[in-house]
């Protein structure tokens, strides 16, 4: 054994230059890596991935350190701006193999359903309900606002914002051909106002407006008007009923707006130069608008400032609810961070602090969900881009009426999936000509449903740790 | 003892040889084991698992989402090898002829989107292929004057045939290159016999070229074919993640990729790695005896 080593070793002698070369820095890279310390145990890490939010704390974390003597009970913070899916193969390589993370993640919403695919225990964020209560926060909250993060009764991170949804119209266009969009309070009546405004004066084949911009495809806005009209795609359990009677009937009507001679609704992209020159163009004459969304059409749209007006979504049926909400953020706490305790402290003062739920809405025009932040002046101000309409009033006036949401995993799936139906839907109905018949398109609904109803539940059924295989 | 001494070379040769065997028994044989070991069990990551036995598999064939993706990157690989191969072939004849002029800079345009990579070749064939705004509908609706072709959504209701097109754009300027190699290499001397004998340009591509060029088209063919199985990147970013509607663009290394590194279930994802590398086995061993039994009848 020596004398192989001695062998090897003088065999050594034979190696190229640039071998040995290579083999340097292999060495000198690796105890370079041993010895870097990339942050001191005293830190506190924090992960965002929107750089409007970390515009928004890097101020406010800087004073609360400076109020502290320097560092806040001994740690400073370190914030870092990273991509959405950076964050999540971070967060779930982290959760999967019981390794640090981030103390605070600001996770969005569609990512969060993987976080809660496993067993209980191995959630990786911290349950946070007993100390949302000790601290009455979970009474301050908005309380649909905790339903995205929430699972069996334990809510397992701190919501960023409500999101509920209102109508932006094009306020200039209705004004001018004499229509007060104002007086629709349910889908029917707004479509009724709004069809004298799609005949084609301009002769070109097509409509002048079309009174809304949403279509098949756009899976977010079918959940939201599904979620508006009272349609549940799982129950508080987790168990999905996308194939009920109502879910049927949304469906149907909102696929009868783009089908056949009575097509109602246009497809414009939501976010690229195209779908902003359409809306520039009043292609469409309204959009449903999540409060984020303002803040996009004032960076990317500003040829429709001043020109747009809100109100809330016309409902299904007389009575009905009047928004929705889409999108959402939540703070988390992983359960691998040691300063759980400073973490939270941080995170309240974040996330109730008058001054950055200001900065929020005037930067992004999101409203809080804390609800004793909506008295605060800011929501009252007037807004140009909307006429000078005070739009966070108007929003927050909706807010506490946005629909529950589940947090089932298979969510996201199961939207994909309504908007395959949807599609095939559509699909069918061009295939036949003339009028289509909203009976027609429920019985369509109906066994598209219980195909989608089926495709969950056979992936949910693989998945031995939802136990719904026992159900 | 000199190194030429077997006692020494033995041992060199261990030597030389041990990092290619950590590596490879590190980074090859360690994960197979443990991914035959993994599609037995169901897990959530890593660190928690159920073994479930061959339920992966069993779930495996009864899933539809699975058989297509399996149909959509068969369609894949044909549209490969049937339109992408044979527009290579003819691209490096082409470029091939020393009537050409100005060679080099064809070799230079048509390899170009190599040189920009998959991601920003795929990012641009996104916007090339958008509705309204994108360069395709632009152009369709100049050429026919037809305002009405601005409405194709590509990424929505055609995007094999979509994929199927970026990938020309991306990889025929890259097999073209090996044919060309190719066709350089072919025995200029056969050729002008077979052109003293009378043969015209359709007898000598079929009866001297075609068969100069076999080995490699057998490599290039094996090579589209495993790369067009492993298709994943391009539906993945025109995509955005998801197999599109209807999962028309769904591949089988996406599905993998959804199952093991979204949904976290490493057992399902290791099971669809299983089924995929029997398919390419199978293929290859198909494309091993084709060969042989050409060779066999030669």
């Amino acid at each position: 054994m020596r004398h192989a080593l001695t062998l090897a070793l003088l065999s050594l002698r034979h190696l190229s230059t640039g071998v040995w070369i290579i083999a340097s820095l292999f060495v000198l890279s690796g105890v370079t890596l041993m010895f870097s310390i990339e942050r001191s145990s005293d830190d506190l890490e924090m992960w965002v991935f929107s750089p409007e939010h970390e515009a928004m704390y890097t101020p406010m974390l800087q004073q609360m350190s400076e109020q502290a003597g320097g560092d806040i009970e001994g740690k400073n913070i370190e914030l870092s701006l990273l991509s959405i899916p950076a964050i999540k193969s971070r967060m779930m390589s982290g959760f999967f193999g019981g390794l640090p993370t981030a103390d605070m993640i600001e996770v969005e919403r569609a990512t969060v359903g993987q976080v809660f695919m496993g067993p209980p225990e191995a959630i990786g964020f911290r349950d946070i309900t007993d100390r949302l209560k000790a601290e009455g926060l979970y009474d301050q909250i908005n309380a649909p606002s905790l339903s995205p993060w929430s699972v069996n009764g334990h809510t397992y991170g701190l919501p960023h914002d409500v999101h509920p949804v209102m109508l932006a119209y094009r306020a200039d266009l209705t004004e001018a051909a004499g229509i007060d969009l104002s007086l629709a309070t349910t889908w029917d009546e707004f479509f009724t106002l709004l069809r004298p405004m799609m005949a084609d004066k301009d002769a070109d084949g097509r409509p002048d407006h079309y009174p809304l911009s949403m279509w098949v495809t756009q899976q977010d806005n079918i959940e939201l008007l599904m979620l508006q009209g009272g349609g549940q795609l799982f129950d508080a359990k987790g168990i999905p009923t996308l194939d009920t009677q109502i879910n049927a009937e949304l469906l149907a009507e909102i696929v009868s707006w783009c089908a056949g001679d009575q097509r109602v609704a246009t497809d414009i992209d939501e976010f690229s130069a195209g779908g902003h020159q359409a809306r520039v163009d009043g292609e469409a004459i309204a959009y449903l608008c999540p409060d984020w969304m303002c803040s996009i059409w004032k960076m990317h749209v500003p040829g429709i400032a001043g020109k747009m007006k809100l109100m809330p979504l016309p409902a299904f049926t007389p009575g009905g609810r009047r928004t929705s909400v889409r999108g959402g953020t939540m703070l988390g706490f992983p359960k691998t961070s040691e300063e759980f305790d400073q973490a939270w402290d941080t995170a309240i003062e974040l996330y109730t602090s008058p001054e950055i739920a200001r900065v929020l809405y005037r930067k992004v025009d999101i409203i809080s969900p804390i609800r004793s932040l909506w008295d605060d002046p800011v929501y009252g101000e007037p807004d140009p881009f909307f006429m000078d309409q005070p739009k966070g009033l108007m929003f927050i006036d909706l807010a506490p009426e946005i629909p529950i949401r589940s947090s089932s995993p298979y969510n996201y799936n199961a939207v994909l999936e309504i908007r395959d139906a949807a599609i095939n839907m559509l699909n069918r109905s061009q295939d036949s000509s003339g009028e289509v018949s909203l009976s027609s398109l429920i019985e369509q609904a109906k066994r598209e449903l219980e195909r989608a109803q089926s495709a969950i539940e056979r992936q949910m059924t693989r998945n031995a740790f939802t136990g719904v295989d026992s159900q | 003892m000199s190194l030429r001494s077997p006692d020494r070379r033995v041992v060199f040769a261990w030597a030389a040889m041990t990092p290619f065997i950590v590596l490879f028994v590190v980074f090859m044989v360690y994960p197979l084991i443990q991914s035959a070991f993994l599609a037995l069990n169901q897990t959530y990551g890593p660190e928690t698992q159920i073994f479930v036995g061959t339920k992966n598999f069993e779930l495996l064939i009864e899933d539809p989402v699975f058989w297509k993706a399996i149909r959509n990157t068969l369609i894949y690989t044909l549209g490969s090898l049937f339109i992408q191969l044979p527009l290579a072939f003819g691209l490096a004849l082409v470029l091939n002829s020393r009537r050409l002029r100005g060679r080099s800079i064809y070799r230079l345009i048509f390899f170009s989107p190599q040189l920009m990579g998959l991601v920003f070749v795929s990012v641009l064939g996104a916007l090339a292929f958008e509705k309204r705004a994108g360069l395709v509908n632009r152009t369709l609706a100049w050429i026919t004057t037809d305002a009405s072709l601005l409405e194709i959504d590509w990424l929505q209701s055609y995007i094999m045939p979509t994929l199927i097109l970026i990938s020309l754009w991306l990889y025929v300027g890259f097999n073209m290159i090996y044919f060309l190699a190719a066709l350089q290499n072919v025995d200029n001397s056969l050729l002008e016999a077979a052109e003293i004998d009378g043969a015209g340009p359709l007898n000598r591509l079929q009866h001297v070229i075609i068969p100069s060029v076999r080995p490699v088209a057998t490599f290039v063919v094996l090579l589209s074919m495993i790369g067009s199985l492993q298709l994943f990147e391009l539906p993945y970013i025109l995509l955005q993640g998801n197999g599109g509607p209807n999962n028309q663009g769904l591949t089988i290394v996406m599905y993998l990729y959804q199952n093991g590194f979204e949904l976290g279930d490493l057992g399902y994802a290791s099971a669809v790695g299983w089924a995929l590398a029997l398919m390419l086995i199978g293929l290859a061993l198909i494309q091993i005896w084709m060969v042989r039994r050409e060779e066999a009848m030669r």
